[in-house]
């Protein structure tokens, strides 16, 4: 029994040599890099000149705020963010459908994923001539339904967010989905049932009784989707670049080129803990959204 | 008389009614689905293409004419997809083989054994999971740089090997196992690494092949370290020999289409055959990146 109990309770050192070969990993590529990058962000490090680091105080910050090239990029990426509530929409009638009797539903679920665990660089280049604004199918389509004009995707600065937006969204999609339906099966069919019973029509127990039941699934896609929506980088930065101009060049993608373009690493680091912060932000607000409509 | 058929009537109505529908849903679902689709049909279709036919509108989905020379261009031209394979291969193997080996064992630290400063150890995993990777990329350009692994394979393998996500998932499977198993096998006189590598390890084996399928796959996909801490062309993986591709044949939309093809292959047999698993971690909380 005591050797029982010294294998279990109290301090058992081995355990350090579970978590040790993790831990240096996380403490080398992740702990010391952050806190690297929290010191960088008062200097005007830049890769170029190896000066070491000069502390600048709050420069970089008094430069964010004259910046128009990073108001911009705040502004795109709130754009970019109206991706999660769209993509959540079409997600749920999908997985509601799929969750109802179909049949050979595993395989529907299979079609619908797809597209979220291909690669994202080649996902992009396939859009890419999808958008081509000349000849495209998307536009040749447009044109056949009667739209003389149709946008010129990422070729035009006013539309190109849009066209990287609806990419992101064709992807994620398939990801809520399956989260969907793990929460749809969670919903106890009695009830379901009880509300048909009473007479509600199908649009009442969908308003009533699913959505209420799953809601803590989509707040989970919200916080999930945003966070994933801020940090998305591939597909804009294989595609268009940032550009047209500066129309796609969201804060991960300005970010980049800050810091691996113009070697401007000291600032770079202050717009990525910009980026950290809104992380943060979109966390709390979802966090105290979540006691006003959640419904357990 | 009259009421039983009538009764018949209606039962066979109402069992109709739902097969009906059933076939009704089930055929728009895999209209949908299939329209989702449409932009792989059209990269594979169009990889087969004349250059001239790949704008043709109405779309026409098989050529005339089945093209090879795209694929054959992309597979033995000049930086070919071969080496990207092969790179991407070694990258994505080491780094996946480590990340799940290194997880195992700290998921394993922090759920079944018990040691002073294991919650605080627990909440820095935590917190660094909020961490966007934007935050790391810079300091770990000068720390590679200064590492001397900067433009090479160590650069994307080293940070590869180690996955909080994969300590979560590992550790919210092992806590689940009963207690009474390892302290039985622990009266039998086996110590924790037997524990872990006879008792734990055979009963995760479901979590294990989650963790590896969805890791290797990021590791596959991933793009933006590669970009970032790469530069010579003979060390490219997938995601940046594609892009290499595009920008040295930007008018060259078959060619295009076969290079997207090829970077797409992998991910569709390890979707095949690992479907369910990556589903499974999907829904137990895998997030992209």
């Amino acid at each position: 029994m005591s050797r029982l109990k010294k294998g279990f309770s109290g301090n058992n050192p081995i355990g350090y040599l579970f978590v040790a070969p993790s831990m240096i990993g996380i403490g080398l590529f992740y702990l010391v890099p952050a806190v690297m990058s929290f010191v960088m962000m008062f200097t005007d490090y830049s890769f170029m000149d190896k000066g070491g680091l000069h502390f600048t105080g709050l420069d970089n910050f008094n430069r964010l705020m004259e910046d128009a090239s990073f108001h911009n990029a705040v502004g795109k990426t709130f754009i970019f963010l109206m991706t999660v509530p769209v993509s959540i929409l079409l997600s749920f009638p999908i997985a509601y459908a799929l969750n109802q009797s179909v049949y050979w539903s595993k395989l529907l679920r299979t079609l619908y994923f797809l597209p979220y665990i291909m690669n994202g660089v080649a996902i992009a280049f396939v859009w890419m001539l999808l958008f081509h604004p000349g000849q495209g199918p998307i536009n040749a389509t447009l044109r056949l339904i009667g739209i003389s004009n149709p946008p010129g995707w990422m070729a035009q600065t006013d539309t190109a967010i849009f066209a990287v937006a609806i990419i992101h969204i064709w992807i994620m999609v398939g990801y809520n989905m399956i989260i969907y339906l793990a929460g749809l099966q969670d919903v106890p069919k009695e009830l379901v049932e009880a509300s048909r019973m009473d007479g509600a029509r199908f649009w009442h127990t969908i308003r009533y009784v699913t959505v209420p039941l799953v809601s803590p699934t989509t707040f989970l896609l919200l916080i999930t989707g945003f966070i994933s929506a801020i940090k998305t980088f591939g597909i804009i930065q294989a595609t268009t670049g940032g550009g047209p101009g500066e129309s796609t060049s969201v804060l991960s993608i300005y970010i980049y080129k800050t810091a691996f373009r113009y070697y401007e690493m000291g600032y770079a680091s202050a717009i990525s803990w910009v980026l950290f912060a809104i992380v943060m932000l979109v966390m709390l607000l979802n966090w105290i959204g979540q006691k006003r409509w959640v419904h357990y | 008389m009259n009421t039983i058929t009538a009764a018949g009537g209606t039962g066979r109505r109402e069992k109709r009614g739902p097969v009906l529908r059933k076939w009704v849903l089930t055929l728009v679902m895999t209209a949908f689905g299939l329209i989702m689709l449409l932009p792989f049909a059209w990269m594979i279709s169009t990889s087969f293409k004349t250059p001239l036919e790949v704008f043709r509108f109405p779309i026409q989905w098989i050529p005339d004419e089945i093209v090879w020379k795209h694929h054959e261009k992309v597979w033995t031209g000049p930086g070919n997809f071969v080496s990207y394979y092969v790179n991407s291969l070694k990258v994505s193997v080491i780094s996946t083989v480590g990340a799940v080996a290194f997880a195992a064992l700290a998921a394993y630290g922090f759920s079944r054994v018990k040691f002073r400063g294991r919650d605080a150890m627990f909440f820095i995993y935590l917190s660094m999971m909020m961490v966007p990777p934007q935050i790391l990329f810079v300091p770990k350009f000068v720390l590679f740089d200064w590492m001397g692994i900067y433009n090479s394979h160590l650069a994307l393998i080293l940070p590869g090997m180690f996955t909080i996500f994969g300590v979560f998932l590992l550790r919210q499977f092992f806590i689940t196992v009963p207690h009474e198993i390892s302290e039985a096998a622990f009266i039998d006189g086996a110590g924790h690494p037997k524990i872990f590598w006879h008792i734990i390890l055979p009963l995760a084996k479901g979590p294990l092949a989650t963790l590896t399928i969805l890791d290797f796959s990021w590791h596959w996909n991933d793009y933006e370290n590669a970009l970032i801490f790469l530069i010579d062309k003979n060390l490219y993986t997938v995601p940046l020999g594609l892009q290499n591709f595009v920008l040295e044949n930007s008018v060259d939309y078959n060619g295009m289409m076969a290079a997207a093809t090829a970077a797409m292959i992998p991910m569709i047999l390890v979707f095949l055959l690992g479907q369910r698993f990556i589903i499974e971690g999907i829904a137990n909380g895998a997030v992209k990146g």
